[in-house]
């Protein structure tokens, strides 16, 4: 059961960062709040959300899992007008949830949870390097390297001190350094892993509303990006595997 | 070979695009040898072999096939047949009965200079014995795909995958995996692309059905499906002479499966055979990791062993390393 209501905006950034990753995705709801783990297709690239119940100015919930079509989701969000409230409404065991907003009202058949992938466990992984940066100097540097190459490397040079963005294209290369002093805070550690461009564009886009990302590294490892979402009562972390390094 | 139910299906048949089957896919692995023994061949029947007469399409199809599927994104797990269910003798020893024959009637129509002809009964030979899918379990154990050996029928435990969430769809050219619960099936996987249909070069392209849907659309069970496939005839009994999928529609909506077993098909005991469809034996215990590549033991196979072009097989192990450049969160799990 989910008796709730929600701002508009707060729930249109919700679903834009789980579409940023996935089509469709098992939602956990709890009397704290809702959830979701889920791994793309190719399971590259992990994605954790928590909305508090907080972050709704209602919440009546019961344990249980939805199966939503994010894809679907992203174009009822699409329609819903800024600011406006958005009530949600599944009965006990319901296959249908209502939303009701300016006026429309959807009753959306849920996805059977069991088509849809296993939530995965939570990879345990030490992440040596860390770098807090504003999400949209990190959104910049992923489409500024883009332009040249379809991948990045993400490094930390704890001798000098700074972390380093690098892309190499076939004829072009860029690189940008930032200092301790152009960051939000940076935990320096011996780090560089290669990324592909075409998941962190993605991920790029919507981390680059947030005020400050956490962004962890290592060799060779995936990286991870942890930041708020819904005014600190939802937090993200999006997980991406490395590329191998061409010698 | 499945059960007749193709006419019922036209409107649950969706084109699907590569792009869309990008995920974790088990790919019934005797079905898709077969698909590539009868369509590898030369005009007049002859199969790829390498210069000892060893046969070897297979291991083509298999390999430029399963390295698409790998650069679209596609992680397959080859799924293969076990130990076949008791209830599937007779139809085992009619289509060896059919093979020999055809391989007979092969041999007259090339020396006949029948080419057609002889195209066609080379195809009807078409076997998947035990050296085809060692061979084949070689190459993908080198190309790092996953092999797994179902305790029965392979579809049944690719359904049972699919049903799991542990793949997002099992592929197979047979509607059977559909009695058997697959969620998602996908036809044309592995035979999509310019092919020869009854003398004429049509262009067959990967679809998707939804069993939800193709249920939901007939306003039917699974339950039902599985009496269908009984009457027009499964693997496992021949079904009732002129009852097509739509005549089993009508008897399964008006509730008369028994009436017209027990009326037209007396001899046949129906029982086993849906409880066969309904719970196959099936592995539950299972784990599939996908590795990279042997790109040097690729090649001496390939190459050295069964005399592949060294430049086509090269130019694949380079498309391979570079989309498996990218690393998958498997490892860190």
């Amino acid at each position: 059961m989910l008796k709730a209501t929600i701002d508009t905006d707060t729930f249109r950034e919700t679903i834009d960062v789980i579409a940023a990753m996935v089509t469709e995705c098992r939602l956990t709801i709890s009397e704290q709040g809702i959830r979701t783990r889920a791994v793309d297709t190719a399971n590259v690239a992990m994605i954790s959300l928590e909305l508090d119940q907080e972050a709704f100015s209602s919440f009546l919930a019961t344990a249980g899992e939805l199966g939503i079509d994010i894809t679907k989701m992203k174009n009822i969000v699409g329609m819903m007008g800024r600011g406006d409230v958005l009530s949600l409404d599944l009965p006990d065991d319901g296959h249908k949830m209502e939303m009701v907003f300016s006026g429309y009202k959807y009753s959306l058949t849920l996805l059977d949870v069991n088509t849809i992938r296993k939530e995965p466990s939570m990879p345990s992984i030490e992440l040596p390097a860390k770098i807090k940066i504003s999400g949209a100097a990190l959104n910049d540097a992923i489409k500024a390297a883009s332009v040249v190459s379809d991948k990045i490397a993400l490094g930390v040079d704890p001798a000098a001190n700074f972390f380093y963005m690098e892309a190499e294209g076939d004829s072009d290369h860029i690189r940008l350094e930032l200092g301790k002093d152009e960051l939000i805070d940076l935990v320096p550690a011996e780090a560089r892993s290669l990324f592909s461009l075409d998941y962190l564009k993605d991920m790029g886009r919507v981390m680059g509303r947030a005020d400050e990302v956490e962004v962890q590294i290592g060799i060779d490892h995936p990286v991870k990006f942890r930041f708020g979402i819904a005014d600190d009562n939802g937090r993200v972390e999006f997980l991406l595997a490395p590329r191998i390094e061409a010698d | 070979m499945g059960v007749g139910l193709r006419e019922i299906l036209a409107d649950y048949r969706a084109p699907v695009s590569w792009d869309a089957l990008a995920g974790d896919a088990a790919i019934d692995g005797n079905n898709a040898l077969y698909q590539f023994l009868t369509i590898i061949r030369q005009p007049d029947g002859t199969p790829l072999m390498d210069r000892e007469g060893r046969v070897t399409s297979h291991l083509s199809g298999l390999f430029f096939r399963t390295a698409t599927m790998v650069e679209k994104g596609i992680r397959p797990v080859y799924v293969f047949d076990g130990k076949p269910p008791a209830l599937k003798t007779k139809t085992i020893e009619q289509r060896r009965e059919a093979r020999s024959r055809a391989q007979e009637a092969w041999g007259e129509a090339r020396a006949a200079g029948d080419e057609a002809e002889a195209y066609k009964q080379a195809r009807s030979a078409t076997r998947v014995d035990r050296d085809i899918i060692g061979g084949a379990q070689e190459l993908l154990g080198l190309m790092g795909i996953p092999c797994l050996n179902a305790p029965s029928e392979g579809e049944a435990q690719a359904a049972y995958m699919a049903q799991q969430g542990d793949v997002g769809y099992a592929v197979s050219q047979d509607y059977d995996s559909l009695l058997f619960g697959v969620p998602v099936l996908v036809r044309n996987l592995t035979v999509s692309g310019k092919r020869k249909i009854r003398g004429r070069t049509v262009s067959v392209e990967p679809e998707r059905i939804v069993l939800a849907d193709l249920l939901a659309g007939l306003g039917i069970t699974r339950e039902d499906l599985i009496r269908m496939g009984i009457l027009i005839g499964t693997d496992f009994n021949a079904g009732i002479k002129g009852i097509g999928p739509k005549t089993a529609l009508k008897i399964v909506q008006s509730g008369r499966f028994e009436e017209m077993m027990a009326e037209k098909a007396p001899e046949t005991d129906a029982g086993p055979i849906f409880e066969f469809f309904k719970s196959p034996p099936v592995l539950k215990d299972y784990a599939v990791a996908w590795t990279p590549p042997d790109e040097a033991g690729i090649y001496d196979l390939l190459c050295r062993t069964y005399d592949f072009s060294p430049e086509r097989v090269k130019a694949v192990l380079e498309k391979m390393r570079s989309t498996t450049g990218q690393k998958t969160l498997d490892q860190w799990f």
